[in-house]
């Protein structure tokens, strides 16, 4: 049940949803990665890859145009 | 009820709208313009003009160049900036940009990662602007504005693009993260 942080802030598409799919290769069942992001269309992308892939994600707007997502590796 | 919180304000200038609506409001955008100045909507070929006003205002004489000599380019050239549509609409679209983006509340001065986000930038940009002129335009000028003309090279532009997009990410991943 570890957390770990990424941070991809200053990066553009497609950088962040690569590294987030490279990392989320090697979280464990069950450990949540949080994203840092402040590109509004990475924001669309990387969560719905990882809704695709059937993990748990929550957005969180934690300042002007930047964002947290948090994705739990649940298989 | 704060502002945040309204449904409609969500709605309409915070959520990212879905690429359907974007479709159908850039297609009668399109319309619009090309009934307005006679050629449908382009974005690179103004910043041609652009350079080759910089580059007169320090003395060059852009006029001389083949490119410049064709005769579109060459009344636009002397025209100037506010009597070429699509220069205006570029500034348009900056300014729109950046209102929605203030409308929004997700304005932000982005911090630069590292060297090679500035090579990758500087090299990109290189790249774009030399493609977009051996092939007539950019994927708005030659894709968007050319399929919708019925022109063929519109097609041909679409098939090469995932071409040049395909090897681009694998030289990104290789080389740049």
């Amino acid at each position: 049940m570890a957390e770990y942080r990424l941070d991809c802030l200053g990066e553009a598409c497609p950088v962040p949803l690569l590294k987030t799919q490279k990392k989320m290769e090697t979280l464990k069942v069950g450990d949540i990665l949080i994203v840092e992001i402040d590109h509004s269309c990475a924001v669309k992308n990387v969560p719905e890859w990882a809704r695709k892939e059937g993990y748990n994600v929550e957005i969180e707007e934690v300042d002007d145009g930047q964002w947290e997502i948090y994705i739990e590796k649940t298989k | 009820m704060k502002l945040q919180d309204n449904p409609y304000y969500k709605k309409l200038l915070k959520d990212p709208w879905s690429y359907t609506a974007g479709a159908v409001i850039l297609a009668l955008l399109n319309i619009g313009l090309f009934a307005s100045t006679g050629k449908p909507w382009g974005v690179t070929t103004p910043f041609s003009y652009w350079g080759a006003w910089i580059y007169k205002a320090l003395g060059g004489n852009p006029e001389s160049w083949f490119y410049f000599q064709q005769k579109a380019h060459a009344e636009a050239i002397k025209a100037g900036f506010w009597m070429d549509g699509h220069s205006v609409s570029n500034l348009g679209i900056i300014f729109g940009a950046f209102l929605a983006t203030l409308l929004a509340s997700q304005f932000k001065i982005k911090k630069i990662k590292s060297w090679k986000q500035v090579v990758a930038a500087i090299l990109g940009g290189l790249l774009m602007g030399y493609g977009a002129r051996i092939s007539f335009g950019c994927n708005i000028g030659a894709l968007f504005s050319g399929v919708a003309s019925m022109s063929l090279h519109g097609w041909v532009f679409m098939i090469f693009i995932f071409v040049g997009a395909f090897i681009g990410s694998k030289l990104l991943v290789k080389y740049f993260m």
